[in-house]
């Protein structure tokens, strides 16, 4: 232990405590307070407000920081990763999307609790983010990208159902902000249990782990079982925060900050660490929420003090990446081992050029009408034509563009797993699009378009900051762009919490639509992306150079910093051009350049236009069904095409390389 | 006597907490093979890294041919020295021609066209490291003494005057070591190339070099022809270790540990 730890735990529980108090006397004057036991026939409401409103509302927000911190620092051990901890790795957004499913498609299921449901969600979420892990030398970043990406899915689906339902459940999306409110003492009983559980299991791990934080062929090469261990660790971190999750929803990046202060305080120690951590998360997390209830007063119990907790783990997550070491591994990021190759691409790409425009003349052509499908005979086709044709241009202009990005930005940073959904553009667009919906009056639809692309145009200038230093490489930056993602989501539903028609506005336009494209806005859309196609055409010999690594690139006279910007920016104006359209997530951009790379374009130049043509098709066929499959009501058109996305995309990174 | 390939003075390099290189001076000779050696953390690699810009110094200046290394265009300095970084990226879906057209680069620029002196340095690249029957052969497939050739090819095709090589054989079979350093030692000899080679192996440096700097604790610990390098003396300096040095039968040294 430092002198600075022995320095500042002590003022910081005094903060906590005092802040509690300052809120509880607001509430109700410490004489007045009720005295143990608790019986509420002889109280007045203040003193049951105070009972069993207050008092375990404080004490389950120590036992909760407590829970996340624990859960941080295990996870950080056993994977070796500075920036592991439930959020970053998909856990909470797992239980959360199985908590959603239950209480809409089988809310009996909860009457055993909300509990073995939220692990499930958390087990999988978990076991999926392992499994892209493993075969990827549980690279720090890599698992990052991973966790972000199922994280990412499961939010949509969750979204998807929530906006199914209509607007009463609302109440559930406030949930998913984790609102530390509470009516009696069961959640604290319980997170109690589970904390002692908890720590008795870090106890007896807590030896096996420090001889596996030598590395995995050191730690086996002493006789350590280390898949068990890693099963178990991961296990205990997955229960503890699967066990917040139930109790009180999303809660963010506490077990990301609880070990990295705990680190930053001088505790070198693998022990110290997991001593430290609990301590460190429940006074973190104590102290946001006192915070939070001073802030917003009594009137404040629907601000979730999960969405306050979220705005502090942005930042921190970008304080963090330059001291993040250990990165990947040199080869282990290879997508998917050697794919064939094409020597000969034109007949390929004027193929995917017939394809997309069969695809498009097929999707105008029929549809389906009230009880089955149908083709359009001659003069409906010339009555239909004018009203289809703006979102199919839309929609294909809009693959188009972010599968550009996706190429861009796979290549630049020879990661496959990046995609301009991590990119943070997608946040940053987001956040717009809110701040004018909340800020404007009337929004008209070009203003909505202005703060869209002006809140991309934000994250794009953050991420460009963090680029231009110097010896950033380029996997850094991906996660840049995950932290000012995750301040964007915490921001968003800090405000949807608020809950008004408003919120729900920004909820479905998060999904995505083409329905209401204008024929002007879908020619200036496609304009763009064959803008982009001619930039990154123009490129092709940065993309070409730029996998090979900054050794290779520098040795070879390429303008480093200047080919870096020029490529994010390009990515970037890419994203936040579709991201009017489509909403925030699609995978497309993700998927394309992958399924060009699998056809054998492998020169930068086929690979790019390839792609683009890819997720031009791609994106016709999410519209498609988007339109078709819940006829005659129609579905969000990103989360369509995340909901195709997803599986195949898993599926893909869970393959064992060769 | 002429301008030196490099001209260093002063030169300190650092990284939070530790100085990798301290108040190096040193001028290495042009047209020569010259290996930098050292032991593990001695600062070697540093070197050269810094040699090729891709780090940054501290303090002190680095002059190539007669010119600070901060005046050097990216694509100018590119043109007159190749560097090869240690650990070598496996250029997924590219053919090893692709891979030796890479290194026109410097002269092509991003939109320039890829005329016929490209195609002619090229088509020499691949005849120069013997690369011919593996054209069209995807680099990922080719052994590992096969893909540094074609990575040396692709400096050739650079036609710079200099290379840079970090630790090229390091992943390599004895055979495949003595191929690869011999292509290094013809490109100097013949084609009146200079080159600076990082090395552990004391014996295929002093067999393949003509100049030796030697690195320890990032200070010059000896600098000289093979001759020198090859004392029992000199050897314990550098390694901090007892060394014995042998004659073969040819009079050529051989040094091991004592």
């Amino acid at each position: 232990m430092t002198r600075s730890i022995r320095m500042i735990l002590p003022v910081a529980a005094v903060l906590a405590i005092g802040l509690w108090l300052l809120d509880a006397r607001q509430m109700l004057p410490m004489a007045d307070w009720p005295a143990w036991p608790f019986d509420a026939q002889a109280m007045s409401l203040e003193q049951i407000l105070m009972a069993f409103g207050m008092m375990p509302r404080g004490t389950i927000a120590l036992l909760a920081g407590a829970l996340l911190g624990l859960s941080g620092a295990i996870l950080q051990v056993v994977l070796r990763n500075p920036v592991a901890d439930p959020t970053t790795l998909g856990i909470s957004a797992g239980a959360q999307l199985t908590l959603v499913m239950a209480t809409i498609l089988a809310p009996g299921l909860l009457d055993h609790g909300r509990w073995p449901i939220a692990m499930i969600g958390a087990a999988s979420a978990a076991g999926l983010v392992l499994a892209i892990g493993a075969a990827r030398a549980f690279a720090p970043v890599t698992m990052v990208i991973a966790g972000m990406l199922v994280g990412m899915t499961a939010s949509a689906v969750a979204t998807a159902i929530t906006l199914a339902q209509g607007e009463y459940l609302l109440s559930l999306v406030i949930w998913n902000g984790g609102s530390l409110v509470q009516q009696d003492w069961s959640g604290v009983r319980t997170l109690a249990l589970v904390l002692i559980a908890g720590g008795i299991a870090a106890a007896m791990l807590a030896r096996p782990l420090r001889v596996l934080s030598l590395g995995v062929e050191g730690a086996a090469g002493l006789g350590l079982n280390v898949a068990l261990i890693r099963l178990l660790a991961v296990g205990v971190a997955v229960v503890l925060a699967a066990a917040v999750s139930a109790e009180l929803g999303l809660i963010a990046f506490i077990g990301l900050a609880a070990p990295a202060l705990a680190r930053s305080m001088g505790a070198r120690n693998l022990y110290h660490v997991l001593a430290l951590s609990p301590v460190i998360g429940a006074l973190l997390l104590s102290i946001c929420d006192s915070l939070v209830m001073a802030i917003a007063g009594q009137g404040g119990e629907m601000f979730p003090t999960g969405a306050l907790t979220g705005l502090i783990g942005g930042p921190l997550l970008l304080w963090l990446l330059p001291r993040l070491r250990g990165s990947t591994p040199p080869g282990t990021e290879k997508g998917d081992g050697t794919a064939r190759r094409r020597d000969r691409a034109a007949p390929l790409l004027i193929g995917l050029v017939a394809l997309l425009i069969a695809m498009a003349v097929v999707m105008v052509w029929i549809g389906r009408v009230p009880g089955g499908w149908a083709v359009l005979d001659w003069a409906s086709f010339q009555a239909f034509l004018p009203m289809r044709l703006p979102r199919l241009i839309a929609a294909a202009a809009a693959g188009a563009a972010l599968a550009l990005a996706g190429a861009i930005l796979q290549r630049l940073t020879a990661n496959p797993l990046a995609s301009p959904e991590v990119l943070g553009v997608s946040g940053g667009a987001s956040l717009g699009y809110a701040a004018v919906i909340y800020l404007v009056a009337m929004p008209t639809a070009a203003a909505l378009t202005m703060g869209t692309m002006a809140g991309g145009a934000v994250a794009l200038a953050l991420i460009g900051m963090f680029v231009s230093q110097r010896d950033m490489p380029p996997e850094r930056v991906l996660l840049a762009g995950i932290a000012v993602s995750a301040l964007a989501a915490a921001v968003l539903s800090a405000i949807m919490a608020v809950g008004d028609a408003r919120a729900w506005a920004v909820l479905s336009w998060l999904s995505g639509s083409s329905s209401v494209v204008t024929m002007m806005g879908a020619l200036g859309l496609a304009m763009v992306a064959g803008l982009l196609w001619i930039a990154a055409l123009a490129a092709r010999r940065w993309l070409d150079i730029l996998p090979l690594g900054y050794g290779v690139a520098g040795g070879l006279g390429l303008p480093l910093r200047r080919a870096r910007m020029l490529l994010i920016l390009l990515a970037g104006m890419a994203t936040g051009a579709a991201t009017v359209l489509v909403g925030p997530l699609s995978f497309v951009g993700l998927m394309a350049p992958h399924v060009a790379r699998r056809l054998g374009l492998a020169r930068p130049a086929d690979h790019v236009t390839g792609s683009a043509l890819i997720g031009a098709c791609l994106m016709l066929a999410a519209d498609f069904g988007a339109r078709m499959a819940g006829f005659p009501y129609e579905l969000p058109l990103g989360l369509f095409a995340s909901l195709i996305g997803a599986p195949w995309l898993i599926w893909l990174m869970m393959r064992s390389q060769k | 006597m002429t301008t030196p390939l490099f001209d260093i003075r002063n030169l300190s390099v650092d990284v939070p907490g530790r100085r990798l290189l301290q108040d190096l001076t040193l001028q290495l000779p042009a047209g020569k093979s010259i290996a930098l050696i050292g032991h593990n953390g001695s600062g070697k690699s540093t070197l050269l890294k810094t040699l090729a810009r891709q780090i940054l110094p501290s303090h002190g200046t680095v002059t190539f041919e007669g010119r600070a290394l901060p005046d050097w265009n990216a694509r100018d300095y590119a043109r007159r020295l190749a560097f090869l970084p240690q650990t070598t990226p496996p250029a997924e879906g590219m053919t090893v021609r692709e891979l030796i057209a890479l290194g026109r680069y410097p002269w092509h620029g991003a939109l320039g066209r890829f005329g016929p002196r490209d195609h002619d340095a090229v088509d020499r690249a691949m005849v120069e490291c013997a690369l011919e029957p593996f054209r069209d052969r995807m680099v990922d497939t080719l052994s590992g003494g096969e893909r540094q050739r074609a990575w040396l090819a692709m400096m050739v095709a650079q036609q710079a005057g200099t290379l840079l090589l970090d630790e090229p054989i390091s992943a390599l079979d004895i055979a495949h070591q003595v191929e690869v350093l011999s292509l290094v030692q013809r490109m100097c000899h013949e084609q009146g190339r200079s080159a600076i080679t990082v090395l552990h192996e004391v014996n295929m440096s002093a067999r393949f070099c003509d100049h030796i700097v030697a690195i320890k604790g990032g200070k010059i610990a000896m600098q000289g022809t093979p001759a020198d390098l090859m004392q029992p003396q000199v050897l314990q300096d550098i390694y901090g270790l007892p060394m014995q040095v042998l004659t073969r039968p040819d009079g050529s040294p051989v040094a091991i540990p004592a």
